[in-house]
C-alpha cells in the first residue's frame, strides 16, 4: 500500500478539549466530503475534564453534572466515562478506515497493539484484556480507548497516563469498571518524560499506518 | 414504500450491536447520507446514515436495546404522507423515542434546526454540555419489535429468534410461531432445533428461568412437557452415553457419601454478573472460577480416594454437567480455571458446550475433572443433591438463586437473593468439617468479593 499523507499536530501547550474536538470534526467532515483529503493525527494534553461516550451510563459519574467545578463533555465515541488532564498524553486519529480495514474491532485491536509497542519502547510490559478494551499493566489500566466513526472515518482515539494526578479518576467509575485501578507510566520507568513519549507515539503511528506526516 | 434501516456490521466478528441513540425522531425529515442513529460495539461508535432522502417513519428498536446484525431497526419512507400509514401498521410496536429522553443540549446550535439541505462542510461541532441526568428508558425489546416484518409481510419473528435461527441453521419458514399472531419466539427456534436442556446455567434474575427446549424428545408429543425417549408401552434401549452414565452412577453405590449444604447470598454476584455479562462472561464461568479459587485453599476437597490412599491431583479441573438432548449427560472440563481470566474462561466454556452438543469433545475434555458442578438453577429448583462421579471426591449441586426473606443478625428483616448449594463428598477422603469450611469460604467469596473473580 502506498503511504498516505496525514497531517500531524502536536502542540506543546495544554490544549482546550473543545477546540481540539472541533478540529477533529472538521477533518472528519472534510474526509467525508472528499476522501482525497488527508488523515489527521493530534497528540497532546488537555486541561482536567471528563468525557462521556454517547452511550455512557451516567451512574459512573460520581459527581453532579450541575457541579460547576467539573468540565464534562459528551462526545462521539463509544465507551464509558473517562478523564483527561495534564500529564496524560491524548492521541486522536481521524483516519479513513476504507484505506485500511473496514472493521472497528480490527481498529480497536490495532490501537491496543500500537499502545503496547509504545510502552514497550520504554521497557514497560503491558497487555490487552479480552472484553476490556484498553491497555493494562497487571490489573491496572494504563491506557484507554474510545472511538467514533462515521462512514468509516474515525474520530477520537486513545489516552495514555504518563505522569498525571490519578486521583481525578476517583470522581468517576473509569470505563464503567468498578474498582478499576489506574496506573502512570512514570511508576514503571522513572526516566521517561512526556516529550519522549510523544516522539515515540508519533513514530509508532507513522510506521503502523504507513503515513507520511505533514506537520501543521 | 418504506425502506428498512438495518443494524450494520461494524466488524467482521460482530453479531449484534447496541443502539446508543436515535439522532432523529419519527416524523423527522432525513437526507441521504445524514446520520439517523448511533450504534455501539465495544468501545467504538458508528453513525448509521440514511441511504435515501425521506422521513424517519418508525423506530422499531429503542435506544439502549441490542439487535442482531441485519435486523430491521427503523423505517424510512420517501413521502411525508406515508408516515402515518407506516406508523399505523407498526402501532404499538414502535419504540418511544423523544428528545426529552435524550440529554438536554445546551449551546448546541444544530439542535432542532429544521432539516434543510445545507453544504455545511464545517458544521459547528456538536459540543454538548451535559445538564440533566435522565436514564435511558428501558423498554421491553420483545414487545417492541414485533413489527419488524409486518411491513413487507415476511416471516414474523423476534430478533432473538432470528438470531438463534441463523446461529443454529433453523429455517424460519418451517417454524411454527407460538407468539401473538403466530410470531416466532426464541423458544420456538430452540424447540425446532431440539436444543438440549442446558443445565449449567443459574437462574438469572429474580424469577426461575424459563425452560427453553425442556420439552424435547425424539418424537415431540405436544401433551408432554417433560423428556421422553420412547412412546407409552415401549422399552427403549439405552444409548452408549446413557450406558456410560449408568455405570458411573452405579459405581457411586460403593462410595460412602455425605451431603452438606449452604445458603449463599448472590446479590453482589448478580450485580457483578450484570456488569461483565456484556463482555461475554457466563454465570457458569463465574461459578467455576469461584469454586476453583476456593478449592485452591481447600486441597482436601479436591482430593479423591485411591487404593494407595488419599490422592491429591496436580491440577484443579472443574467438570460441569451438561444434559444431552438425546439422553445421557456429559461433563466438559474447564482446566485450571485459576490460571485463566474470566473472559477467556467464559469463551472456553461456550466452546466446550457447543462442541459437546455436536459430540466433538476429546476424551481429556470431559474425563479429567477433579471436582464437578451440577447446576439446575435455570429450572427454579430450590435444592437438590448430586451423585458423586467416580474418581473424584466431591460434587456441588447448585440450585436457583431466589429472592428470600432473611432475618439479619441485628434482628431486622430484608429480602436477599439466596442460592442453595449442596456438596456431596466421599467421606473416606473428605470429612464434614472439610466440606463445611470449603462451603463457608465459597460463600464468603461469592457474597463479598465477586469482583476478584475477574482474574
Amino acid at each position: 500500500m502506498d503511504n498516505r499523507t496525514a497531517i500531524i499536530n502536536q502542540p506543546d501547550k495544554i490544549s482546550s478539549f473543545n477546540d481540539v474536538y472541533k478540529l477533529q470534526k472538521e477533518y472528519q467532515e472534510a474526509l467525508i466530503l472528499d476522501n482525497s483529503n488527508p488523515d489527521f493525527i493530534w497528540i497532546g494534553e488537555h486541561q482536567l475534564c471528563y468525557t462521556l461516550g454517547r452511550g455512557s451510563n451516567y451512574d459512573n459519574l460520581l459527581f453532579s453534572l450541575n457541579d460547576p467545578k467539573y468540565d464534562v463533555f459528551k462526545i462521539d465515541r463509544g465507551g464509558e466515562v473517562t478523564c483527561h488532564m495534564p500529564g496524560q498524553l491524548v492521541t486522536y486519529l481521524v483516519l479513513d478506515l476504507k484505506n485500511f480495514n473496514k472493521d472497528l474491532n480490527w481498529y480497536l485491536r490495532k490501537i491496543e497493539e500500537i499502545i503496547i509497542k509504545i510502552l514497550g519502547a520504554f521497557n514497560i510490559n503491558c497487555h490487552s484484556r479480552k472484553g476490556f478494551t484498553g491497555v493494562w499493566i497487571g490489573n491496572k489500566k494504563i491506557a484507554s480507548i474510545g472511538i467514533g466513526c462515521k462512514r468509516w472515518i474515525t474520530i477520537n482515539g486513545f489516552s495514555i497516563n504518563i505522569d498525571c494526578e490519578l486521583e481525578n479518576f476517583n470522581k468517576i467509575v473509569p470505563c464503567g469498571i468498578e474498582n478499576c485501578l489506574m496506573a502512570n507510566m512514570i511508576d514503571y520507568n522513572r526516566n521517561l518524560n512526556i516529550q519522549e513519549v510523544k516522539r515515540i507515539v508519533k513514530k509508532t503511528i507513522e510506521e503502523e499506518f504507513s503515513f507520511d506526516f505533514i506537520s501543521k | 414504500m418504506s425502506h428498512e434501516i438495518f443494524m450494520p456490521a461494524l466488524s467482521s466478528t460482530m453479531t449484534e450491536g447496541k443502539i446508543v441513540e436515535w439522532l432523529k425522531n419519527p416524523g423527522d425529515k432525513v437526507e441521504r447520507g445524514e446520520s439517523v442513529l448511533v450504534v455501539e460495539s465495544d468501545k467504538a461508535d458508528m453513525d448509521v446514515e440514511s441511504f435515501q432522502d425521506g422521513y424517519l417513519a418508525a423506530v422499531l428498536m429503542p435506544a439502549g436495546s441490542t439487535a442482531p446484525v441485519g435486523e430491521t431497526i427503523g423505517l424510512i419512507v420517501e413521502n411525508e404522507d406515508e408516515i402515518a400509514s407506516v406508523q399505523e401498521q407498526n402501532k404499538g410496536n414502535q419504540a418511544e423515542v423523544s428528545t426529552s429522553d435524550q440529554l438536554e443540549l445546551v449551546s448546541n446550535k444544530t439542535e432542532e434546526k429544521p432539516v434543510v439541505h445545507t453544504e455545511n462542510i464545517k458544521k459547528e461541532a456538536e459540543e454538548v454540555v451535559l445538564k440533566s441526568e435522565k436514564p435511558v428508558p428501558s423498554l421491553n425489546v420483545d414487545q417492541i419489535n414485533a413489527a419488524t416484518s409486518n411491513v413487507s409481510s415476511r416471516i414474523i419473528a423476534s430478533p432473538r429468534a432470528k438470531k438463534l435461527a441463523s446461529q443454529m441453521g433453523v429455517d424460519l419458514a418451517k417454524v411454527h410461531g407460538s407468539g401473538p399472531h403466530g410470531r416466532i419466539q426464541a423458544d420456538d427456534i430452540l424447540n425446532a432445533n431440539g436444543q438440549p436442556v442446558a443445565i449449567p446455567w443459574i437462574g438469572e434474575g429474580g424469577s426461575p428461568a424459563s425452560i427453553p427446549g425442556a420439552n424435547l424428545g425424539v418424537e415431540r408429543k405436544p401433551e408432554t412437557s417433560g423428556n421422553s425417549f420412547g412412546n407409552p408401552g415401549e422399552t427403549v434401549q439405552f444409548n452408549t452415553l446413557q450406558k456410560a452414565v449408568n455405570k458411573n452412577m452405579e459405581s457411586s453405590l460403593d462410595v460412602p457419601c455425605f451431603r452438606v449444604g449452604y445458603s449463599i447470598n448472590t446479590d453482589k454476584l448478580d450485580n457483578f454478573y450484570k456488569k461483565v455479562k456484556q463482555n461475554g462472561v457466563t454465570m457458569t464461568a463465574l461459578l467455576v472460577k469461584a469454586v476453583a479459587k476456593t478449592l485452591k485453599k481447600h486441597p482436601q476437597v479436591n482430593s479423591s480416594f485411591s487404593e494407595n490412599g488419599i490422592s491429591y491431583p496436580e491440577n484443579i479441573n472443574i467438570a460441569v454437567a451438561v444434559a444431552m438432548e438425546d439422553g445421557g449427560l456429559i461433563t466438559p472440563v474447564l482446566k485450571e480455571p485459576c490460571n485463566t481470566d474470566l473472559f477467556e474462561l467464559s469463551r472456553e466454556w461456550k466452546d466446550l458446550v457447543k462442541r459437546s452438543r455436536s459430540k466433538q469433545l476429546e476424551p481429556d475434555e470431559y474425563s479429567t475433572g477433579t471436582f464437578t458442578l451440577s447446576n439446575l438453577g435455570m429450572f427454579g429448583v430450590d435444592r437438590f443433591d448430586a451423585i458423586l462421579p467416580p474418581g473424584t471426591g466431591a460434587i456441588l449441586a447448585i440450585a436457583s438463586s431466589k429472592p428470600t426473606v432473611v432475618a439479619n443478625s441485628d434482628g431486622s428483616i430484608s429480602v436477599k437473593k439466596i442460592m442453595q448449594v449442596n456438596l456431596t463428598a466421599d467421606h473416606r477422603v473428605i470429612y464434614g468439617a472439610d466440606g463445611a469450611s470449603f462451603l463457608k469460604d465459597l460463600a464468603n467469596l461469592i457474597e463479598n468479593e465477586p469482583e476478584t473473580l475477574v482474574s
